[in-house]
């Protein structure tokens, strides 16, 4: 591979690749703004400005200027070489760059630093971006020079509405054209634009329409100061109460990769970002996946329940659990149908068919029916894990919910034990599990099968455990605990494990590790790579470098 | 008790006696708010002595790793709590050293000043403790009535008595009042007038002399050889004083003595501190002569640096422009960006050498924070001093170790 030299550093490059791309790959970041990995060279924000030197045989270009000398007094002329932007500036063999080591480049990006902040209202204080801000980032890394321009500065629109989600801040905007970028590249739909120029600069929507889609929120995620805000998140928490968690996304097949950001002391998640993999999502979610932390605690099954004749009492966890299991008992073997969820983690689905295979019970798997995909990121199915229901099953075949309310009608099912509530069919067509005599349920949350439970037991959402998805590619994904489980609810593997107890079988789980380490034997192909947890450093810190020294301060 | 045999002559009989164990303290007036010690006495000779320091320990250290770099400043304060800016001065030292940085002359000479008041306000306690501890409750009084002169002082530069907080890192708080140099000129003879009086009281005094003079013993060695430090090793006839050998900030243009004593006994720590609060105004006078040659204007005339990364912004600089906010909620959001890295910073504190060991990894918070508490060293060598001793030799000798307990425990 060749390299180039940044700052003493030999970076190995592609073929093609920017200067910032393959510094980027490297881990070093060089400062800026308008590039962003996914989207196409703009280089106006002129934040990653780097010295190259000439060639061998080749004349540095210099420019002639005028630089303030204070002891003169006066300006002096003075000669500096031709910056170029990192974000569009080629690699090429043996080539030096000059970046943290150059003086001209610092001068310059603190240059550029300071006129972005030059009509920069103050606003950290009820800025939604304050604590993840590259102006406040690069204020201190780059200029940290008091302010010079005391004119009142320019006045523009503030908290313009582009649409439902995004709320628009023209005095906060640098006008990088990322937000532009996205809709263009992402979306293809050119909603947004730029129109003036110089300091009158302002982020439009197209006229006649506001900013809509499947990705809108897209635009607040890459905006790299506080100008563009998400309706949802503004005004609601401070980013740095937030934990990240990493997480997969319970929307769709797709199984975008995200953190969920979670405020540790009121045990609540505020929003949820994308996390960047380049096999899955690359670096976008859609706005339905953004919303699924305020999904994931809506309809929530928080109680066991059990049917009394034509009403539903509450009642305890092991209560609810040695009524199914005293129901479930009298039911002939082979006659017993097992649900397993689309919804559901690999590892919920897991400890059902094993349940399922000691009673000797056929599988059957529910599922949400189907939605608007695209041709982006959204799968048609919108269930996060049918590859791995279908997976665990290990060949054993899975019927879905119709050939189980056929087999109902046939006959030849007196009892169920499902997992989740949804259904891929339409709801007159349940009247048939009436037939049923027991019908033991767990889930997370509400839904058309719950009211048809004779018991339905609480379990943990998958924000609230740790698990694993496969996507629609097979691709096996981990997911962490991002918050305890709420009301009554366990993780619902355990539920299955002590029902089968319960009813006498041989279901020893106990713990989570358990269950992960008979997964990697019985199903390598669903045992997903564990993730760190958001807390723990990749790397350890590094030693101290600068030797103790006992000189006098 | 053995039973008495009557056949003997009565002449033959010694007194029979068990060593008696004795807890004094930690609830003692005279174990300086919170020290146990466990005494083997025999009758009233002390034949052993088990020091239990920890009762005031707070977790100095592990609390420090939790905040930013400047939310260990009011940790500091209530270590020694008796001279508080002492130890502000000694921890800003440790992290600019780490940082790399200097503050400008100004802000250096006013450490000095303020330090210098808190010597003596530490030194003005400590002797007084100990003639209190031997009865004479006049001194202590008049020696408090001049601290408060001093604490006044302070209060009119840093706005509290106590718990100051005053320095910064890389500078501090607020640049000197206008009082500054007629409020601190004014009370330096008083103070020095009010530690005469108080001497008259004591040093022709027979108890005082009696109960000082050859008690309390710490050889050079045992000092030297239990790392303490200040007064208490300069009494022992050490001339080791980090102000005179490793001078920092403007002490090295300060003309000033350091007392030693001969014996190392409770009478000389007592005259070591008297000497050294003479010493500490010379100091002062000299420092505020310094201050008053500094040109106005001039880059020396500022008590702080204006480095965004370290200090913060003024308050209306704040309120009023964008890269004042973004400073200061960087600085109070994250902390100072500390580079990784060791560093030692040792300074004179009111009981002797006070050290900061911090380890940054980088980012707004320290790593680790190790602190050598001078009085903790001074304490480890008390065994010796007690030990043989009278059990009522023990209140004096303690007293003129000057053990801080929040200094001690941490």
């Amino acid at each position: 591979m060749p390299t180039f030299k940044l700052d003493d550093i030999e970076i190995p490059f592609e073929k093609g690749e920017t200067i910032i791309q393959a510094a980027h790959r490297q881990g070093i970041e060089i400062p800026h703004y308008c590039w962003h990995p996914g989207l196409s060279v703009a280089a106006n924000c002129r934040m990653c400005l780097v010295e190259i030197e000439p060639g061998p045989g080749q004349r540095a270009m210099m420019l002639d200027v005028l630089k303030w000398d204070a002891a003169k007094n006066d300006y002096v002329v003075d000669r500096k070489p031709k910056l170029q932007p990192a974000c569009q500036q080629m690699a090429a063999e043996g080539m030096v760059v000059r970046s943290e080591n150059s003086h001209f480049v610092k001068d310059a990006r603190a240059h550029v630093q300071e006129f972005l902040l030059v009509n920069h209202p103050v606003d950290c204080p009820i800025c939604d971006q304050a604590g993840e801000c590259r102006l406040q980032d690069y204020y201190l890394s780059e200029q940290h020079t008091p302010k010079r321009m005391l004119d009142e500065p320019v006045h523009k629109p503030k908290a313009t509405v582009f649409g439902d989600t995004i709320v628009y801040d023209a005095e906060r905007c640098i006008a990088c054209t990322r937000c532009i970028r996205v809709c263009d590249e992402l979306v293809g739909d050119h909603m947004l634009d730029l129109r003036e120029r110089g300091n009158r600069f302002e982020v439009v929507v197209a006229p006649g329409r506001k900013l809509e889609g499947d990705y809108t929120l897209m635009t607040e995620h890459v905006c790299p100061v506080g100008a563009l805000t998400s309706s949802h998140f503004r005004f609601k928490a401070r980013v740095w109460t937030l934990k990240e968690i990493p997480s997969i996304c319970p929307g769709c097949a797709t199984g975008c990769n995200m953190y969920i950001d979670v405020d540790l002391r009121e045990l609540r998640a505020y929003r949820n970002r994308p996390r960047d993999n380049e096999h899955v999502n690359k670096f976008w979610m859609c706005d339905d996946g953004m919303m699924t932390y305020l999904r994931e605690s809506e309809g929530r099954v928080l109680k066991a329940s059990v049917r009394k004749e034509s009403s539903r009492e509450e009642t305890t966890v092991e209560a609810a659990l040695e009524r199914a299991a005293s129901g479930l008992k009298g039911v002939q073997k082979g006659w017993l149908a097992v649900l397993l969820s689309a919804q559901a983690s690999t590892e919920d689905n897991f400890v059902m068919v094993e349940f399922a295979r000691q009673l000797g019970a056929p599988l059957y798997l529910s599922a949400k029916g189907p939605w608007k995909g695209d041709e982006i990121l959204r799968n048609v199915d919108q269930n996060p894990n049918r590859a791995g229901a279908v997976a665990v099953a290990n060949n054993a075949k899975v019927g879905s919910l119709k050939d189980l309310l056929h087999a109902i009608s046939a006959g030849q099912v007196q009892a169920v034990v499902g997992l989740g509530t949804d259904i891929d069919a339409d709801a007159e067509s349940l009247a048939v599990l009436s037939r049923v005599s027991e019908v033991v349920l767990i889930a997370a949350h509400d839904g058309p099968l719950a009211a048809r439970a004779s018991v339905l037991l609480p379990a943990a959402s998958t924000f609230e455990v740790t698990g694993s998805f496969m996507n629609v590619k097979g691709i096996a994904q981990e997911f962490r605990k991002a918050l305890p489980p709420k009301g009554d609810a366990v993780p619902a593997w355990d539920l299955v494990a002590r029902l089968g107890r319960a009813m006498e079988l041989d279901l020893k789980y106990r713990k989570f590790k358990e269950v992960r380490a008979a997964l990697a034997v019985l199903t390598p192909a669903a045992n997903p790579e564990r993730v760190p947890a958001a807390d723990a450093p990749s790397t350890p810190p590094a030693a101290p470098t600068t030797p103790s020294t006992a000189t006098n301060p | 008790m053995e039973p008495v045999d009557l056949d003997f002559e009565e002449a033959d009989l010694e007194l029979p006696s068990e060593p008696m164990t004795l807890l004094m303290g930690p609830s003692h007036p005279a174990m300086h708010g919170t020290i146990r010690m466990v005494l083997k006495l025999d009758g009233e000779t002390v034949q052993d002595v088990d020091i239990q320091p920890g009762y005031l320990h707070r977790g100095f250290e592990k609390m420090s790793e939790r905040g930013t770099w400047s939310q260990v400043f009011p940790y500091t304060d209530r270590l020694n709590y008796v001279s508080p800016l002492l130890n502000n001065v000694g921890y800003a030292l440790a992290v600019e050293k780490l940082l790399g940085i200097e503050v400008p002359r100004k802000g250096q000479i006013f450490r000095v000043i303020l330090g210098e008041l808190s010597r003596i306000a530490d030194h003005l306690t400590g002797n007084g403790a100990i003639a209190m501890e031997l009865g004479a409750f006049t001194p202590f009084l008049w020696f408090l009535k001049a601290r408060e002169w001093i604490y006044e002082a302070c209060e009119e530069q840093t706005g509290a008595r106590l718990t100051h907080s005053f320095f910064r890192i890389g500078g501090a708080a607020f640049p000197p009042t206008e009082k500054l140099q007629s409020q601190i000129r004014s009370i330096l003879p008083r103070v020095l007038e009010v530690i005469a009086e108080g001497e008259s009281l004591l040093l022709k005094n027979r108890i005082f002399l009696d109960r000082t003079q050859g008690v309390g013993i710490l050889t050079k060695e045992h000092a030297l050889g239990m790392g303490a430090s200040g007064p208490v090793l300069r009494s022992a006839g050490i001339d080791y004083d980090v102000r005179k050998d490793k001078p920092y900030l403007t002490y090295g243009e300060c003309d000033f003595d350091v007392p030693v004593g001969e014996d190392g006994d409770t009478y000389d720590r007592f005259m070591v501190r008297s000497e050294e609060m003479r010493q500490s105004c010379r100091i002062i006078e000299q420092s505020l002569d310094l201050m008053k040659k500094i040109a106005p204007g001039s880059p020396e005339d500022a008590v702080s640096i204006t480095d965004p990364r370290i200090v913060l912004p003024p308050k209306e600089k704040v309120y009023s422009t964008i890269e004042g906010t973004i400073a200061h909620f960087k600085l109070i959001m994250e902390g100072i960006n500390v580079p990784p890295g060791e560093v030692y910073g040792y300074t004179e504190a009111g009981n002797g050498e006070l050290g900061f060991l911090l380890v940054s990894r980088g980012g707004g918070n320290p790593w680790r924070v190790r602190v050598r508490g001078p009085c903790f060293f001074s304490l480890q060598a008390a065994h010796d001093m007690i030990r043989g001793k009278m059990l009522a030799d023990i209140i004096p000798t303690f007293g003129s170790i000057n053990m801080i307990g929040g200094e001690c425990d941490r």
